[in-house]
């Protein structure tokens, strides 16, 4: 065998092919790492090699496919002939299966490939699909009974009048998923082991979301149409509204997830809850310890009041995230008749201590009075502030703004002698 | 001598024999790692020395530095972090050496580790590269090559790397 210059360990005596004599387990976990083109192509090694990829309990069929080769057939012909090897070479269970073909233009039939899933015991399955032509699931989808996490992705979910669920489901997600309410309120009652919920404005009704294990939440839609009942493990949630109206209590909604740990709203939702907000919620948020909030304008009082009742209202804070809404508005009046407004509310932080809080980090600061209060507010009460990262819009660039706001929290007094301010100039 | 000196916080020792002879002594926190470990110590083989006839002494002292430092409460996230990717920077048959003895001594995150450096190596390479690198002789026609070929075209198209870093 010819020996190239090779590198300079070159002279150490080889020994003959480790590799294709590791066990037949410790070859999978090998395998499994490869992007399947990468796990088919060890096919042609050795005679050892040739059907090794084939029992693979984990396959991913993405876009990487046909951006990687130079192929002047049509990507969605090239996948159907893909998918038909795939059919007849794979054996055994395959309990893991991503398919993600949102660019193809047209969604490929793969009713058969669905089929197959169903009776090889699916697991995991992900699918993701065009947006034009919704691809209606074929009814071997509602017999793969194995499975335990669901993601889809732009389909047509019409299931057969006899369904009763998937009675495994521990993570289900849908987005951009034409379901009826109806049937979504019994795929989740069906699933008394759910635990993730992910779920992208799905819905047109109200529902009524029942999950005695569920954990984590994570919705984007219209707030108004959801309703959270019996979730006491809730330990993850983030409501992202898209749109505006209706109103609702924020004690009253919060209530129901005493084991909250995470929260993330965004400023549609912050609105949403803030039809009635008290100084502090009657009952605390003993176990959140992250609060993140997006898009919010500090200079619109509902929001405010409403993300200073937050903080006040968690006495276990430990980090802090809050991401404002890069607005241009700058009529001096009326931000000053706000900043007043805000002063009051600050006023009400002075039996708060922030014990906990760690790590603050806002974005999108342009220096306006309510931004600069909240940033002194929390370096004032936060006693054991160890980072705030603060940085600035991009709305207002000018040098001289960002010096007067590094100046002027460079004044402010701080609890923590440990705490770190950076502000990060892009 | 080690439980003489450490008496006070009343840690356990055990002793791994390497293929070669060659005696380690390790606490029995860090060591039972291994799930093979574990088992002989929860059944009572572990007062005398554990013979590990599969790994040999070069081996056995790469798995003892891993185990040492991902089971440190001292070493940080980042700490652990880069001692993987330098761990990882071994050379391919030392890997698969460790990758074979993580099998055996059952430590599933070091066989993650070493399972995803070999394929590394593999990704986007071509047949031929992959065999050079591993030493893997092909035991085929060139006819039955062809007809491999021919069965999923679309794995070997494109442009592959030939190198064989």
């Amino acid at each position: 065998m010819m020996h190239k210059k090779g590198k300079n360990h070159s002279c150490r005596i080889v020994p003959p092919d480790i590799l294709s004599y590791l066990p037949e387990n410790v070859i999978d976990a090998i395998v499994i790492h490869l992007p399947l083109r990468d796990a088919v192509r060890t096919s042609i090694l050795s005679k050892k090699w040739r059907y090794t990829w084939c029992r693979l309990q984990k396959l991913t069929l993405d876009q990487a496919f046909w951006k990687t080769t130079n192929n002047l057939i049509s990507p969605t012909i090239r996948f159907t002939d893909i998918m038909y090897h795939l059919l007849t070479l794979h054996v055994g269970p395959l309990t893991k299966f991503t398919l993600s073909i949102g660019d193809l233009r047209n969604c490929p039939k793969i009713d058969n490939l669905i089929c197959f899933l169903s009776r090889n015991g699916i697991q995991h399955l992900v699918l993701q699909f065009p947006k034009d032509n919704l691809y209606k699931l074929p009814s071997s989808f509602f017999t793969c009974f194995q499975i335990r996490h669901l993601s889809l992705h732009k389909c047509l979910i019409n299931p057969p009048p006899a369904f009763k669920g998937f009675d495994k489901l521990v993570a289900l997600e849908l987005c951009e998923v034409t379901i009826s309410s109806k049937f979504l309120v019994s795929l989740i009652s069906y699933s008394p082991l759910l635990e993730q919920l992910v779920l992208q404005s799905s819905i047109s009704d109200h529902i009524q979301i029942k999950a005695p294990k569920l954990i984590s939440f994570d919705f984007t839609g219209s707030l108004k149409l959801i309703s959270l009942m019996d979730v006491p493990l809730l330990a993850k949630l983030s409501l992202v509204d898209i749109d505006e109206g209706g109103s609702c209590d924020i004690a009253k909604f919060l209530e129901s997830f005493p084991a909250l740990e995470h929260l993330h709203l965004n400023c549609y939702s912050v609105q949403f809850l803030a039809g009635k907000v008290p100084k502090q919620l009657l009952s605390p948020l003993n176990c959140l310890k992250r609060l993140y909030l997006s898009d919010i304008c500090l200079d619109a009082v509902d929001e405010a009041s409403c993300v200073l009742c937050l903080i006040r209202s968690s006495p276990y804070l430990q980090d802090i995230e809050i991401q404002l809404y890069d607005s241009d508005s700058g009529d001096d009046d009326v931000m000053e008749e706000l900043a007043a407004l805000e002063s009051r509310e600050v006023e009400s932080f002075s039996d708060v201590t922030l014990n906990h809080l760690r790590a603050v980090k806002l974005t999108g600061i342009i220096g306006l009075v309510p931004e600069m209060e909240l940033i002194q507010l929390l370096l004032a009460k936060s006693p054991m502030l160890i980072r705030m990262l603060i940085e600035p819009g991009v709305g207002d660039n000018s040098p001289e703004t960002r010096l007067k706001v590094l100046a002027e929290i460079t004044k402010f007094r701080r609890a923590s002698s440990k705490a770190e301010v950076v502000y990060k100039v892009a | 001598m080690a439980e003489a000196s450490s008496s006070i916080t009343e840690k356990f020792f055990l002793t791994l024999k390497s293929s070669d002879g060659d005696e380690f002594v390790l606490e029995e926190s860090i060591a039972i790692q291994s799930i093979t470990i574990k088992n002989m110590v929860e059944d009572g083989c572990s007062s005398s020395v554990i013979p590990l006839s599969k790994v040999d002494t070069e081996t056995l002292i790469k798995v003892i530095e891993y185990m040492k430092m991902h089971s440190s409460t001292s070493s940080n996230e980042e700490e652990i972090e880069n001692f993987d990717k330098k761990f990882v920077s071994n050379s391919i048959n030392t890997i698969l050496n460790i990758l074979e003895a993580a099998n055996f001594l059952d430590i599933n995150n070091l066989l993650e580790l070493c399972a995803e450096a070999v394929a590394n190596r593999i990704k986007n390479k071509t047949p031929e590269a992959v065999r050079k690198i591993f030493n893997i002789t092909s035991d085929f026609t060139p006819e039955e090559e062809a007809e491999i070929r021919n069965e999923t075209p679309w794995a070997f198209e494109g442009n592959l790397d030939h190198s064989l870093d």
